[in-house]
């Protein structure tokens, strides 16, 4: 499910299937030697969110991506932007990120972190199946944080 | 005399032929009106051709990948990737459609081990017969659809998806 008003009708009908909610965290880099990195890295973390979403659509929500810039002290971020969402419906809660630092804060939810791949120059085919490697890779941290509770 | 034309069969002529002239002018385009739902071409129920080819199915579901070019939504034309299980059964060439039924996960076929032989939903353990039949017992509420197959200079082509017609 996205974070649009016809996918949200049907998370209000069907809370109890739909237990999981995913938050991409995206680093925006505001000096030009970093920029180009954060750019492929966000490019790289939607693409693979919205592969997540269409093998998963019945089980995991997925909020617009959170970003932040070089500046933003993490730990408070975390302790109030994202503390907001352990009081939600969603039993599960997942950040998805390629940004290391997360691995090293106190969060409320279980932190998917994976290395960016720059996929701008690759062509459809050769991108696709380089997702769904990553793919792969993080499955099974989901359905751990699955049968965790 | 008769190699001469007179001022009375020059003009009726010239009047003719402008007359003529004018009345097609009109005509024309009533006419090129009248017929042109016959010339419009297809855009729904057209059938894309896949890597797929026909020779090598056999009866365990292989997933294909197929991309429709340039769909248009709107003003927005955007190239939209799609999958099939696609398998035969005797003779004919099955493909059905992964959206799971209960909520759109995508189902993978022998996606448990637990259960040889069968379509499975990692959601919320849906699970599938061969021929898309949901098991009783299990989240799915109806059979997965069947995609509209034909096979073109031995290669795959899928068209739109309907109803199960095997259950």
């Amino acid at each position: 499910m996205n974070w649009t008003g016809k996918d949200m009708d049907i998370y209000l009908l069907q809370k109890e299937y739909i237990d999981t909610l995913v938050i991409p965290l995206v680093k925006v880099e505001t000096k030009m030697d970093n920029m180009k990195t954060s750019a492929s890295s966000t490019e790289f973390v939607m693409l693979l969110a919205s592969l997540i979403e269409t093998q998963f659509k019945g089980r995991m929500m997925f909020a617009p991506p959170f970003s932040y810039t070089s500046s933003t002290d993490l730990q408070s971020m975390a302790d109030t932007t994202l503390q907001d969402f352990s009081d939600t419906t969603f039993k599960h809660v997942f950040f998805l990120t390629t940004d290391h630092a997360w691995l090293s804060q106190k969060m409320p939810g279980q932190v998917i972190w994976l290395p960016s791949i720059p996929l701008e120059s690759m062509d459809a085919p050769l991108r696709q199946s380089i997702l769904e490697d990553q793919l792969r890779q993080v499955l099974p941290k989901f359905t751990e944080g699955w049968s965790a509770l | 005399m008769s190699s001469k034309v007179s001022r009375r069969q020059f003009l009726s002529y010239t009047l003719m032929g402008v007359g003529g002239f004018m009345a097609s002018a009109m005509l024309m385009p009533m006419v090129r009106f009248a017929v042109d739902p016959v010339l419009q071409p297809k855009g729904e129920g057209e059938f894309i051709p896949t890597p797929q080819k026909a020779d090598d199915l056999t009866e365990t579901p292989v997933r294909v990948d197929f991309t429709i070019k340039d769909r248009k939504d709107a003003w927005y034309k955007s190239d939209v990737s799609n999958t099939a299980w696609v398998y035969k059964e005797g003779d004919t060439i099955i493909a059905l459609s992964p959206v799971c039924k209960h909520l759109g996960c995508t189902v993978n076929w022998e996606g448990d081990e637990k259960h040889k032989n069968e379509f499975f939903c990692p959601c919320h353990n849906g699970r599938y017969e061969k021929n898309g039949k949901n098991i009783p017992g299990t989240p799915p509420l109806g059979p997965l659809d069947e995609f509209m197959v034909e096979v073109v200079d031995g290669y795959v082509n899928l068209g739109k998806t309907v109803p199960n017609t095997l259950v």
